[in-house]
């Protein structure tokens, strides 16, 4: 089915003229993106709330009775958050951009430190009407989210400092909560608002037509695909390995900032592939750039696979600078491929919006 | 206020001065200009009409790089294309025929913003350039060309130079009447050698600018509170009324709550407007152009970042309307409504009175990017 399906619709598509006959093709692109609404973006969505109300259940456990084996329950629960977290970063659209969600949800990368200070400053206040979840919501987008909650959890005295400190545990419950309210809130949303926008794309609305929506699928498909390359492991990596600087990492307090990219890889591959017969994002392009960018997920996974989470240990790892380096390369061959395989259809994604004129 | 489709129909054709159905297919369609690129990274000068819904196009010329805004005269039969920052070229060209008149470059220690604005004669034309050589200080130049043509002969001539009073100036507007100009001092420093850093951000000092035009003077100068002195002011229009429309970029946090867009009158403060959410917030902190309509009653501010055109009330700033638009950015006012143009390169035609967007056929013009600005023009 996939394969009949593929040689119509890229015969529709990689024909210049498309423009012109788009309002012929758009059943064909409806049913692209909400096969991937549903296989791809809305489990993933439910997965991410699943595993942040544990995580808001275990911050709970954690803050009446702290001790090693709660903080450590509370650290999984933060692990598989992240990791839920990870598989659906790549979306940058619909839900997740209401209400600043996304960068209250990680905001990140943070150069100036500024999620640190706000968060000290919000210790420190021990005002504890700023964590009623309405207030909380309004505080500054850095204490909010994962990063602060990483903060949290993953120094050397964690607990010793939240057994000290009531009001630093609420805080780390606080964050927790509200994570999981977002979380929920952005599946919630998905289902019962926005799939019905992606359904309805032609009709006069958020879309311009559906072939518009599937741009914005697009555009999750190939822009993480840079970013990852540049914010995860090149401003990272530096121009050599003298000059590495971890700290930069996503996660390095919780060693697990080459696990996000093996994850975000993973995510990507899902969703240009799809799962069993479903119809994806490759379908939307020629037979011979979906083998060529399929090669380039293969060696990506290779690589990744042969690392372990953490990048401080990868790069402790001999020839472990030199393998991340080749991970960014494969990064960068994968987006070339993407990039190149557009080009053979009537997707752009964007001109003036990346200009600063 | 946001309005319901019925009610903004109501509301707008009650506004529009004249029946949209009583001019809409009066005399020719006007000739509209605009930069493009394409997939091959080739940079073109187009020239097109509305023709019942095809975008019939009158001539295309390959640029030496990319450009922006294009300004047009229509005594003089001119259209000056100016190049996009940090270029250097000034591209003339005959509005009648479309053919390549005169190319005309400012010195090696300039570079242009992308606009350039007529006098109401033609004998004098204004661009915004920068003395980049100045690392400290106001380094926004306003110069006064001299402007002749003669046939096919076309001479601008660099004839003086003013301050902008600011950094980084952008789009020029000339109160005609008064002979002032109105200048957007985006604020941004940046250096050639660096063509797309931004190297004060932290520091920046946006303002709007009004010039005398027959010496440099400064008249007014105004700015915008200070939290929100990360607001570049860039693009500009002006309706007959003398209110001038400000659309901005924030080079602050993606969420930050700022406005985008604002009014003037000379002699007062600048209003900063806002949208109601959510398009405030999908406007995505970046105008990138404004225009007011042919009347002068509603403006637009486009978001080509956020996919979103807001259309607004000049009477009282209210936005009253929004369209999306994938990386929709250049427009103009047509006698009812705009034609809005993007980077995906589609072209549409947009009707207040009824509100309906029909998309033009661009079968004939080939798969180019429009370019940030659309300008028109009658040939």
């Amino acid at each position: 089915m996939k394969n009949t399906y593929c040689l119509l619709l890229a015969g529709l598509i990689s024909l210049p003229l498309l423009a012109q006959e788009a309002g012929q093709s758009s059943e064909n692109w409806t049913e692209v993106n909400l096969a991937v609404t549903d296989d791809q973006v809305i489990p993933r969505y439910a997965a991410f709330a699943t595993a942040s109300a544990t995580l808001e259940q275990v911050a709970e456990n954690f803050c009446a009775n702290p001790g090693e084996g709660s903080l450590a329950a509370f650290r999984v629960g933060f692990h598989d958050s992240m990791d839920a977290w990870q598989l659906i970063q790549h979306v940058q659209f619909g839900p997740i951009t209401y209400f600043n969600w996304n960068y209250r949800m990680q905001y990140w990368p943070d150069e100036n430190g500024t999620g640190a200070r706000q968060l000290d400053t919000l210790i420190s206040s021990q005002n504890a009407s700023a964590l009623e979840p309405d207030n909380f919501a309004r505080e500054s987008v850095g204490v909010q989210g994962l990063p602060a909650l990483e903060r949290l959890l993953f120094a050397e005295d964690s607990l010793s400092a939240m057994q000290a400190d009531a009001f630093r545990c609420d805080v780390a419950k606080a964050i927790s909560r509200n994570i999981s309210e977002m979380a929920s809130g952005v599946y919630d949303r998905w289902v019962e608002e926005f799939r019905t926008t992606v359904a309805n794309a032609d009709e006069r609305g958020f879309f311009e037509s559906s072939e518009d929506a599937t741009i914005d699928f697009m555009k999750a498909q190939v822009e993480p695909v840079r970013r990852i390359q540049q914010q995860k492991l090149e401003d990272i990596l530096g121009e050599s390995e003298a000059r590495v600087r971890v700290r930069r990492a996503e996660s390095w307090r919780s060693e697990r900032s080459i696990r996000n990219v093996r994850l975000n890889v993973r995510a990507l591959e899902g969703l240009f592939n799809g799962s069993g017969d479903q119809l994806s994002l490759g379908t939307v392009l020629l037979d011979e750039d979906v083998d060529t960018i399929n090669e380039k997920f293969a060696t990506l996974n290779t690589m990744l696979a042969a690392l372990p989470d953490s990048l401080e240990a990868a790069l402790a790892q001999e020839e472990g600078y030199e393998q991340l380096v080749a991970v960014a390369s494969g990064l960068d061959a994968l987006f070339e491929a993407l990039e190149a395989a557009l080009k053979n259809t009537d997707l752009y994604l964007g001109f003036n919006s990346l200009d600063g004129d | 206020m946001y309005l319901k489709r019925r009610q903004f129909i109501a509301f707008a054709s009650a506004l529009l001065a004249r029946p949209a159905t009583a001019i809409s297919k009066a005399g020719a369609a006007p000739l509209l200009l605009s930069a493009a690129s394409d997939s091959d990274d080739r940079h073109w000068v187009i020239g097109f009409r509305d023709q019942d819904g095809m975008a019939q196009q009158v001539f295309k010329h390959r640029l030496p790089a990319r450009a922006h805004h294009i300004a047009v005269h229509e005594g003089l039969g001119l259209y000056v294309v100016v190049a996009r920052r940090p270029d250097r070229y000034l591209w003339v060209g005959d509005l009648h025929s479309g053919d390549h008149l005169a190319e005309i470059h400012v010195p090696n220690d300039r570079h242009l913003y992308g606009h350039g604005v007529f006098s109401a004669d033609g004998s004098t034309f204004y661009t915004t350039e920068n003395a980049w050589q100045l690392v400290n200080g106001d380094s926004g130049r306003v110069m006064v060309w001299r402007v002749a043509r003669q046939g096919e002969s076309v001479t601008m001539t660099r004839h003086e130079e003013y301050p902008s009073y600011g950094v980084g100036p952008h789009e020029l507007l000339l109160k005609q009447q008064e002979n002032i100009l109105v200048v957007a001092n985006g604020g941004i420093r940046t250096h050639p050698e660096q063509p797309r850093e931004k190297l004060n951000i932290e520091s920046m000092q946006p303002s709007l600018a009004y010039i005398d035009a027959a010496n440099g003077n400064l008249l007014e100068q105004h700015f915008l509170d200070a939290e929100w002195h990360k607001a570049s002011i860039r693009h500009l229009d002006m309706n007959a009324a003398g209110q001038v429309v400000i659309g901005m970029q924030y080079e602050g946090e993606p969420f930050d709550r700022v406005p985008l867009v604002a009014l003037h009158e000379q002699g007062s403060a600048i209003k900063p407007l806002w949208a109601p959410e959510p398009q405030q917030g999908q406007m995505s902190q970046y105008v990138g152009s404004v225009r007011f309509d042919a009347d002068g009653n509603f403006f637009v501010a486009t978001c080509p970042r956020g996919n979103l055109i807001t259309v607004w009330r000049a009477d009282n700033g209210e936005m009253i309307q929004s369209l999306r638009s994938r990386d929709g950015c250049g427009i103009c006012a047509v006698a009812d409504g705009f034609i809005y143009t993007a980077g995906t390169g589609r072209i549409s035609h947009y009707e207040p009175a009824n509100d309906t967007i029909t998309e033009l056929d661009t079968g004939a013009t080939g798969k180019v990017f429009w370019d940030n600005h659309l300008s028109t023009g009658n040939a």
